[in-house]
Order: C-alpha cells, then sequence, then structure tokens
C-alpha cells in the first residue's frame, strides 16, 4: 500500500514512484507470503471481516470524525495522523472487525470453541469472549456446551 | 529529410513533417515548407501517401481573408537578443556557453538530451556552471537599457532544476541587482539558495574567455577584489527584446512604439496602444512574467468586451441537441466498445484485434469494433451511426485519456441523444502502449484488463442531469481605490449592475496619497477621472462606509450583507470582486514618528505637493531602501519602492538640483522600463550605496541632527552620512483581510495577501468559483499594473453574467435523505463549502449544493451511513471496477 | 516461491487533476514503466473508502497504489 503525490507537471516524478513501488511489491512477494502459505486463508478472512467493518457505521463515524478534528486543527502531519487512527479508528475497526469474523467463522466453519475462535481471528481471549457475549445477546450467535454456533 | 529543430534551440533535428513539442496545440503535425521536397521539388510525396487517414493535402494554398472586427489584440510576444551582442560573451565561438533558452531545452526530460546536462563541446557531464545576468539587458551598448525582468527569476529557476537532476554541479550565478519581485519570488529564491547552494555573485561579467578547453571568468566584486575562476559551462541570461516584427507590427495597426521599439502604452491605460480599438498584451507592452502576461491577457478580453458589448451574442453560432431517449437509457445496458489503433500510437504496440475480439466476449457487450483514429470527423459518424443502429445504450471507447478526450465523444452522445455520462473511457495509449513499448505482450494484457474494467464500470453508469443555475446579473466590487474602481468601470461598461463598497467615507483608496504617477503624471487627474466616471455611471452603485459582513452563497448567486451607517443592506450578485487594497507599512524604528525630519516616500510627496517648504535648509537627503521589507519585519519584497524612491529623487533633483541624494539600498528592483530612471538618477548624480541584511543602516540623532550610519563595502568600514532629511521607502503591508478572508472562506499567502487559484495561470482567479482578486488585496505592486489587474479580474467575472447561465458539472454528490443521520462530518469535511445541513422535521439532514461541489468525493468516503453517492463514481462502479480489475481471482 | 517470476497485480487510484494527469504525461513523453499497474480514476483521493482498498487487497491485488 502506497500513498504518493505527483502534481500533473510531475511526469519524471510519477515514473520514478510507480517504478519503485512495483519492484517492492517484487521483492515482498504475493501478499500473505511473508505470512506463510497457510495464513493465506487466514488473512483472506481478515479482509473479509475488514470490509464488512469498514462499512459499518461504528468504524465509519470514528474516522469521520477524525477527519474532522484534523481538519479543524489543520495539522496533517505523518505523526498526528497515526496517533489519530491508533487512538481514535483502529479500537472500533478492531473490535468490528473480529465481530464479523466471528460471524464470518461459525457460519463457514462450523461451531468452534472460545479458543479456536481467538487462534482464527488474532483477538485476545477477553475480547473475544465479551464480543460473543454482545452477540449473544443480539441473539446473532449461540452457546452449546463450550462451543458456539 | 532531417532539418534543424527550431524549438529545441537548434540543439536537435526533427523532419519536415513534424510537431513542436508533444503539449503543442493543436496536436497535429504540420510540414515545413522551407525544408519540404515536395513543396520545393515537387518529389517525394511520401507522407501524403502513407498518411492513413489522407490528411495531407498539398492542394491546399495560402489565402486571403477579410474579417469583420471590432477591436484587435496585439500579443505577438517578445524578440531574441542579437546574436551580435551574445557574441561578445564568446557566444558562437566556444561550444560551452549557452544562452539560458539553450540551457532550457537541455535540462528538459523531452529535450534534445533527455534532460541531462551535458557539455556541448563532447558531451561529457560537468561540474561548474556559470550564470551571466543582464545579456542583452541593462545595456546600452546594444541599444537595450531596459532590465528584461524575469532573467533573475528564471536563471535561479534553470539552475535549481540543474541541481536536481545533478546535485554534485557547482552553479555561480552573477547578478548586478538580484531582481526577483515577483509575489513570492523571494521566498522560492531563498529556498532555493538554500537548499541547492547555488553560489549568488554580485558582479558584471564583461567577457568569457577559453582556457583549456574551459571557460575563465574575472570579476570585480564591491569590496574592490578581484575574481577568476573556470567554468565547464556559462550560461546567458539573454534578455526579452522587442519583437521582430514590431515595426511591422506597429505600422500596420497604425500604433506607435516606445524607444526600445516595445508597444507605447502609459501607465492609467496599459493596455491600450496609441489607437482607438487596439489593445496589447503580454510581453510586447515591456518585458514581464507569465502571471503578469496571463492577467494583461484576460485585461484586454474585458477592453474588447466593453467595446463590443452592445453587440455580445449577436455573431453566436448555437448547437441543438436532439432530445435525449430517456427510455433506451433505462433498458439493460446494451455495451458497445470502440477500440482505437490511433494509427500506430496504440496498434503498434498493442494487440488491437486481440483487444477487440476479447471486449466482445465481457458481460453485457453487444457490439464490438476497432476504429483507425476514434477521434477524426468519419470516425465519430461512424461511431454515432453504430450506436444507433445497435441500440447501444452504454459506450467504451478504447483509446486515450478521458482528460483530453471525453468531451468529444460526450459531444457524439449527446448529437444523438443519448446522455454523455454513459460513456467509459478506457486509457489504452497514454497509460500504456506509449509507456510499455518495449513490452507489446503485456500492454495487451494490460489493455486487456483495463478494458474489463472500463466494461465493468460502464455497465453501471446512469445518466446524469446537466443542472444550471440562473445567475444574479450584479457583481459586488469590494473597495473603492483605484482597482476596485477601474473593476467597478469595467463590469459596468461590460453590461452588467454593479455595486461598490468602500470602507473609507471617500473613493480613492492609496491613488489619493500618490501624487506622480512613475510616468511623471499627476495622479490627481488619474483619480478626479476615475471618480467623475464611477459616480456617473448609471448601472454602478457606490456604498461608502459601508463594509460587507456575510456573504453566502456560491458562483451565479451569492447574497451579502452589507453594514453602512448601523444598516444591514442585502445585496444579490453573481461574483465578487475583490480589491480591498493595501496600506502603507508604518516603521518601528530608524526614529520615525520621534523625528519629523524622517519621513516616508509618500509623506515626502505630500509635502512637496504642498510646495518646497520641506527642503528649507536641506542640503543632505538619505533615502533607506526595504525599511520593513524583505525580511525585516515583512517577509516580502513590496515591487514598486526602489521605483517610487528614484522618481522622488528625480523629483528632489528636478526642484533643488544641488541636493546630494544618498540611496542605500539591497537590490535596486527598478525593472522593466524604469530602469531608465535608475540610470537617469545615477547620471545626476544620486549615490547608490548597498548594504546586506545583516546589516541594515541606522538612524541616530546626536545634537538634535541626524546621521545615517552605514558600513561601506568597499572602505570596509562604517561610514557617517548627516541628513537633512531621511525618506523611508517603507513598502506596502497587506491591508487587514484576515476578517474579509474568513467571511469569504479563502486562504491568505503566509504575508496575509489573498491566495489566487493559481499563480501563473489564474492570477486574478480565487479558488472558489466566482470570486476574483486585484489590486495590492493580491500583492505589491504599481498602478498600471492594479488597473491591468483589475481589467483582468473584471474580464473574469464578466464571463458568469455573460452567461447568464452557470453550467453544473453532473459528477457531484447527492444525499440520500432516508440515509443520512445529519451528523454533519461531510458539512465539516467539504473543501468547497458544498455540503449544507438544514432541518427536515426536526432532523438534520445534509444536501449537496450542485453549484459549488466540485466531485472530490471526499463526503462520500467520509459518511458513515454510505448516504452519499457521486455522479459517475458510484460506490457500485467502483467495487465493479475492483472486481474486474481481479479478473477470476476475485470470488 | 519458486523460480517464476513474480508479477504483481497491482491497483492503481490515481487523482483526475493530479497522478492521473501526470500519468498521461508520461505517456506523451514516452517515458517506460512496469506493466504492472492498472488504474481506477477518481476525481480525487479523497473519494478513496477504506473499503475499497481493502476489497482490492480481498480480490487478490498484490498492491495499491494511491496516487494525488
Amino acid at each position: 500500500m502506497a500513498l504518493e503525490w505527483a502534481s500533473a507537471a510531475e511526469a519524471p516524478r510519477f515514473v520514478e514512484l510507480i517504478t519503485g513501488y512495483v519492484s517492492d511489491i517484487k521483492s515482498m512477494g504475493p501478499l500473505g507470503t511473508a505470512e506463510g502459505e497457510s495464513e493465506k486463508d487466514v488473512i483472506r478472512m481478515h479482509l473479509k471481516a475488514g470490509i464488512k467493518a469498514a462499512s459499518g457505521r461504528k468504524v465509519r463515524t470514528a474516522l469521520g470524525k477524525l477527519a474532522k478534528d484534523m481538519n479543524k486543527s489543520n495539522d496533517y502531519s505523518p505523526q498526528v495522523i497515526s496517533a489519530g487512527v491508533a487512538k481514535k479508528v483502529l479500537p472500533a475497526f478492531r473490535k468490528e472487525r473480529l465481530t464479523q469474523e466471528i460471524q464470518l467463522c461459525l457460519a463457514e466453519q462450523g461451531p468452534c470453541e472460545n479458543a479456536d475462535l481467538c487462534e482464527k481471528t488474532g483477538g485476545g481471549n477477553k475480547e473475544i469472549e465479551k464480543i460473543l457475549e454482545t452477540l449473544s445477546k443480539k441473539k446473532l450467535v449461540k452457546k452449546k456446551g463450550s462451543s458456539w454456533y | 529529410m532531417p532539418i534543424v529543430d527550431l524549438y529545441n534551440e537548434r540543439l536537435s533535428i526533427s523532419r519536415a513533417p513534424h510537431i513542436d513539442y508533444v503539449q503543442a496545440i493543436p496536436s497535429s503535425y504540420y510540414i515545413d515548407p522551407k525544408a519540404c521536397l515536395r513543396i520545393n521539388y515537387e518529389t517525394c510525396n511520401l507522407c501524403a501517401q502513407t498518411c492513413t487517414a489522407q490528411a495531407i493535402d498539398f492542394n491546399q494554398k495560402p489565402r486571403k481573408l477579410n474579417l469583420d472586427i471590432g477591436a484587435v489584440v496585439l500579443a505577438p510576444g517578445f524578440g531574441r537578443i542579437d546574436q551580435s551582442v551574445l557574441e561578445k560573451y564568446g557566444y558562437g565561438r566556444f561550444l560551452n556557453v549557452v544562452t539560458s533558452m539553450e540551457f532550457e531545452r537541455l535540462t528538459c526530460a523531452s529535450g534534445p538530451t533527455e534532460g541531462h546536462i551535458v557539455r556541448l563541446s563532447d558531451k561529457k557531464p560537468l561540474k561548474k556552471i556559470a550564470f551571466l545576468q543582464c545579456v542583452g539587458s541593462r545595456d546600452e551598448t546594444c541599444g537595450n537599457g531596459y532590465c528584461s525582468t524575469v532573467c533573475c527569476m528564471y536563471a535561479i529557476k534553470e539552475a535549481s532544476v540543474a541541481k536536481e537532476h545533478n546535485p554534485d554541479l557547482d552553479i555561480a550565478l552573477f547578478f548586478m541587482d538580484v531582481r526577483t519581485q515577483g509575489k513570492g519570488f523571494d521566498a522560492s529564491r531563498e529556498r532555493a539558495e538554500d537548499k541547492y547552494g547555488l553560489r549568488v555573485i554580485r558582479a558584471r561579467i564583461p567577457r568569457v574567455d577559453q582556457v583549456d578547453g574551459q571557460l575563465a571568468l574575472t570579476w570585480t566584486t564591491d569590496d574592490g577584489k578581484s575574481h577568476s575562476e573556470l567554468f565547464d559551462m556559462v550560461v546567458l541570461s539573454e534578455g526579452l527584446n522587442a519583437p521582430e516584427d514590431a515595426k511591422a507590427i506597429a505600422e500596420i495597426a497604425g500604433i506607435e512604439l516606445n524607444h526600445y521599439g516595445f508597444c507605447k502604452t502609459s501607465v492609467d491605460s496599459p493596455l491600450v496602444a496609441s489607437r482607438n480599438g487596439i489593445y496589447v498584451a503580454g510581453a510586447f507592452q515591456g518585458p514581464k512574467d507569465i502571471p503578469e502576461s496571463v492577467t494583461q491577457a484576460s485585461g484586454v478580453a474585458a477592453m474588447a468586451s466593453e467595446l463590443l458589448s452592445e453587440v455580445r451574442n449577436t455573431r453566436t453560432v448555437t448547437v441543438s441537441y436532439p432530445e435525449e431517449d430517456k427510455a433506451l437509457a433505462s433498458e439493460k445496458p446494451r455495451i458497445g466498445i470502440f477500440v482505437c489503433h490511433c494509427g500506430s500510437n496504440i496498434a503498434g504496440v498493442v494487440d488491437v484485434n486481440a483487444v477487440r475480439d476479447y471486449a466482445g466476449t465481457l458481460p453485457g457487450v453487444v457490439f464490438c469494433k476497432d476504429t483507425l483514429y476514434s477521434c477524426s470527423q468519419d470516425a465519430l459518424k461512424d461511431i454515432a451511426n453504430k450506436i444507433k443502429e445497435n441500440r447501444l445504450n452504454r459506450v467504451v471507447i478504447a483509446a486515450c485519456s478521458p482528460r483530453t478526450h471525453e468531451p468529444l465523444f460526450q459531444e457524439t452522445l449527446k448529437s444523438i441523444g443519448l446522455n454523455p455520462a454513459l460513456i467509459e473511457m478506457a486509457n489504452i495509449r497514454d497509460q500504456c502502449s506509449w509507456v510499455h513499448s518495449q513490452e507489446p505482450k503485456a500492454a495487451t494484457e494490460k489493455a486487456k484488463d483495463v478494458v474489463r474494467m472500463a466494461v465493468a464500470k460502464a455497465g453501471l453508469l446512469e445518466p446524469l442531469e446537466q443542472t444550471t443555475v440562473d445567475v444574479s446579473p450584479t457583481a459586488l466590487v469590494i473597495g473603492g481605490g483605484a482597482a476596485g474602481m477601474t473593476a467597478a468601470l469595467s463590469i459596468a461598461d461590460q453590461g452588467f449592475e454593479c455595486v461598490l463598497v468602500e470602507r473609507s467615507d471617500q473613493l480613492g483608496g492609496n491613488l489619493r496619497r500618490l501624487v506622480w504617477t512613475m510616468d511623471g503624471e499627476k495622479a490627481s487627474k488619474v483619480l478626479d477621472d476615475l471618480i467623475k466616471r464611477v459616480d456617473g455611471h448609471p448601472r454602478i452603485q457606490v456604498m461608502l462606509q459601508a463594509q460587507v459582513e456575510a456573504v453566502s452563497g456560491y458562483v451565479g448567486n451569492f447574497t451579502s450583507s452589507i453594514v453602512k451607517a448601523g444598516q444591514t443592506v442585502v445585496v444579490d450578485h453573481g461574483v465578487i470582486i475583490l480589491a480591498t487594497g493595501g496600506q502603507e507599512y508604518s516603521p518601528k524604528s530608524y526614529q520615525y514618528g520621534k523625528n519629523n525630519r524622517v519621513v516616508t516616500q509618500l509623506e515626502l510627496e505630500a509635502n512637496l505637493a504642498k510646495g518646497k517648504g520641506i527642503l528649507k535648509n536641506v542640503k543632505n537627503v538619505v533615502m533607506i531602501q526595504c525599511v520593513g521589507s524583505r525580511g525585516e519585519d515583512m517577509s516580502h519584497c513590496s515591487r514598486l519602492c526602489c521605483t517610487q524612491a528614484i522618481k522622488n529623487a528625480l523629483k528632489l533633483k528636478e526642484i533643488k538640483p544641488n541636493l546630494r541624494i544618498y540611496c542605500l539600498y539591497r537590490d535596486m528592483r527598478t525593472y522593466g522600463f524604469s530602469e531608465d530612471l535608475f540610470r537617469e538618477a545615477r547620471k545626476k548624480g544620486v549615490i547608490f550605496i548597498r548594504y546586506e541584511p545583516d546589516r541594515r543602516p541606522q538612524v541616530i540623532e546626536q545634537d538634535r541632527k541626524i546621521k545615517v550610519r552605514v558600513f561601506d563595502r568597499l572602505l570596509k568600514d562604517e561610514i557617517d552620512i548627516s541628513a537633512c532629511l531621511v525618506v523611508l521607502s517603507v513598502g506596502i503591508a497587506p491591508g487587514g483581510n484576515e476578517a474579509l478572508a474568513k467571511i469569504i472562506k479563502t486562504p491568505l499567502t503566509p504575508e496575509g495577501f489573498f491566495l489566487e487559484a493559481h499563480v501563473k495561470l489564474q492570477p486574478v482567479e480565487l479558488a472558489s468559483e466566482g470570486i476574483y482578486l486585484c489590486g495590492l488585496a493580491h500583492g505589491p505592486k504599481c498602478l498600471d499594473e492594479s488597473i491591468a489587474q483589475a481589467k483582468a479580474a473584471a474580464a473574469k467575472a464578466a464571463i458568469p453574467l455573460a452567461k447568464g447561465k452557470a453550467a453544473v458539472a453532473p459528477i457531484i454528490s447527492r444525499v440520500d435523505r432516508d440515509a443520512c443521520i445529519g451528523c454533519g462530518i461531510c458539512e465539516s469535511l467539504c473543501p468547497f463549502n458544498a455540503i449544507r445541513l438544514f432541518k427536515v422535521n426536526k432532523r438534520r439532514k445534509a444536501e449537496t449544493i450542485t453549484a459549488s461541489c466540485k466531485g472530490c468525493g471526499i463526503c462520500a468516503s467520509h459518511c458513515p451511513t454510505l448516504a452519499i453517492s457521486m455522479g459517475g463514481f458510484t460506490d457500485e462502479a467502483i467495487m465493479a471496477q475492483i472486481h474486474a480489475f481481479a479478473g477470476e481471482k476475485c470470488a | 516461491m519458486t523460480a517464476e517470476v513474480f508479477n504483481p497485480h497491482i491497483l492503481g487510484f490515481f487523482c483526475h487533476w493530479c497522478c492521473y494527469a501526470a500519468a498521461d504525461a508520461a505517456g506523451v513523453s514516452r517515458y517506460q514503466y512496469p506493466p504492472n499497474v492498472r488504474v481506477i480514476r477518481v476525481m480525487c483521493t479523497g473519494r478513496i473508502d477504506v473499503r475499497f482498498i481493502l476489497e482490492a487487497f480481498g480480490c487478490g491485488a498484490d498492491g495499491v497504489f494511491t496516487g494525488g
């Protein structure tokens, strides 16, 4: 993922950037290579849940508010952006993503136990428990023994 | 047959049929008749035979046309400095002495050396470059006594570009004065000197010698020291001459030239030649940079429009379109795709037939065809026919860039009753065949992918309504100084109503304080004439002691609240011109305000206008330049103070020839023809002493006498000059623009002047549409420049007024009211203030202000409930493109 | 990885006014660059939604290049 700026008059700069980017990606290998073949499905699952999370109102409101704040303070430095995203957007995003991913896991792979879900989603035990609780309150998941479905 | 490439300054070769440079408009080839074998010897004819579009017709002959016209604009540009002048610096004898024009080509990526700066003698890389300024400028020996105005800045630019290419270069620039007086120029020069370590040397190089293949320069600096150094290349910063055919133009047009062969104009009408109805813009009026040229170009358009306002719209041709076939558009997408060969531009790399056949297999595509040149008249007709025959309701053109050609194909759609939004272009030339010419296979694959993505998007395109809004045919001009009055008069003379708001109790602004113009005329004459015409104009309403308190709306439909004597008046208007002026900087040092023998230039003028009293018992006058300017208190150069000081010095000399006048300066910036005044002042004995910014002069009061202490660079010591009168050139401060900037939501420069939309190409427009800028509110400038700029602002402002309706690009955002939760994120993020919140049944809802929206989509990408969609760039369309990008990979 | 050369599949989001224009200009000047990028033109990089980027990766993009 890269974000670069080249004005309309900057063809040479554009060529430099795009050539550099392609060679960077080439050296990194296909998505998921660094994590290993078996992890590819996991990444795909993360992304699928991530898209759903990013479509939800909670995450989008957090993002919108952050943009609004930055607009107000007129400070768009990378540090401010990273700090803002880490503080205001990522927690909401993580929670939403895990929520979506738990549902995806259960739908695609059938009943799972807490530990399974933690492993598959990469979430911590406590946060997964909390999300499952919320989900079961909404009657989106049910528990049978130690398994969720 | 090879010929020299004149565009590349004879540094490369070209062919008889050629295109000067890739961005040339029109971008079609032409044949150099001097070099063409067919024209000269009736042989060859190869081009006509091979042109697949059959676009070459040797039967064409020159024709004489008689045109009925109401106004003439002269814009022939500038001429080149004589070869004989360049030869004085070894040009022609030494290959590595080049002109700045040649150097410009050398630094250009599409130039003869592809941007590599090499020695012309052996094409080898080089280490050291010297720029010699004032070649053919400020030089009476060649008849050019004037300053060419632009060379200091372009030399800095060329040196910076060179350093960017090759950071190891050692570049020295030889200046007499560094004349970077344009808006923001000093700041960028300082940045360049800092960033690139350019060596700035103050000396004029008399000659260039060659020693062992290197170029030797010898010079003396103002501390009396001699220096010499060897360089690999010498760049002659050649000045701007009058156009070569200036005399012929003057004869044909029946106008006068000035003593340098440029068009003669006056300070109060800088755009008018000496014959009615003939106007002049650009370098023919005097050497000038791009922003001033562009400004003058708009200015003359206003002049012509004033002259011809009565016959506006009498000879216009209107195009009519058939009614839109809405039923066809709403049918299931029937996509037709046309794949362009663009001669061999695309087909020479990409397998066009393969792309066409592939396109035929894509879902929704019912028709596909390849075309030789899609944009040719024949092909457009054919495309229109094929669309009708096959009842196509979505069209994909796989050819060049939508940036350049989409409007053309949209026209074709409109001409047969299809909504212009139903077209999508696949860029398989500019971003495919041209940039992957060595990889035909990969380029063909890319072309297929790009076509697939375009087809996916095309299937989701929806007709977009082309909306227009009515324009209130009135202009609001804020500020009643020279610029504001000139703008108001021009708007009114062009036939539109105008409200002129002035915060003080009389018109005139700073012009009221000026006594003489730069050409020695009485300023009051200009002022009285302007006021008389404004007061007598039936279409101008003047509001004195009035201030703009609020502005809402958008181009064509602004509503402003103006407070006058405690009462608020609401004015509806279509455009705004900002002419709020500037103010004389008030110095905090130099004993100003403490001693009445220390005055500003304007105060001196005012005093002289009253009589010679101020000069009683005065023997010595010291003028101090850059008081407050150029880093003292304000960072900018105030542009006009140097000429103003010289003008006043000459006036003093005229009144009292024995007066000793000292002028302490940093760079004398008497650009353009004002250089004549500078020379005259030196001839009349005005003494000029240069100071460095870290050693500014001091005004010292001792025993009720004043002396000015300054560091003399030749004596290497401080000297005290006793002064009976000290005149401070105090420069121009912004006129407190913050409040107004907030009201109209527009940015200011760091110096506090209004910021134009584009420094060079849109010098009188603000980023917000419908708001224009002129005079000192834009930055310091002379009276003639203010007047030209005011005309330019009036020309731009008259465009929406004359159209009467403002078209709105249909790619704007639309808010789904049901989905909107009224959070206001979109409203606060919109860079164009194009979304507002309003209440529906006590709930807040967002709404797009169609005329203000630019279609950037920030609102859509930040909407928490996905309630905003973008015309032509919907979420669905972009998602479809992403999926098509992935092809089978995407589940 | 096998010896086969990895040819990444990259999606570009280019701003109509800036990067897209620069890419066109690169073509006009006949610069050459690797043919791995497929471009979606947007009127401003501000149009780019987080979902688009995630979707692109989800669909198998090896990289996403947003050019303003």
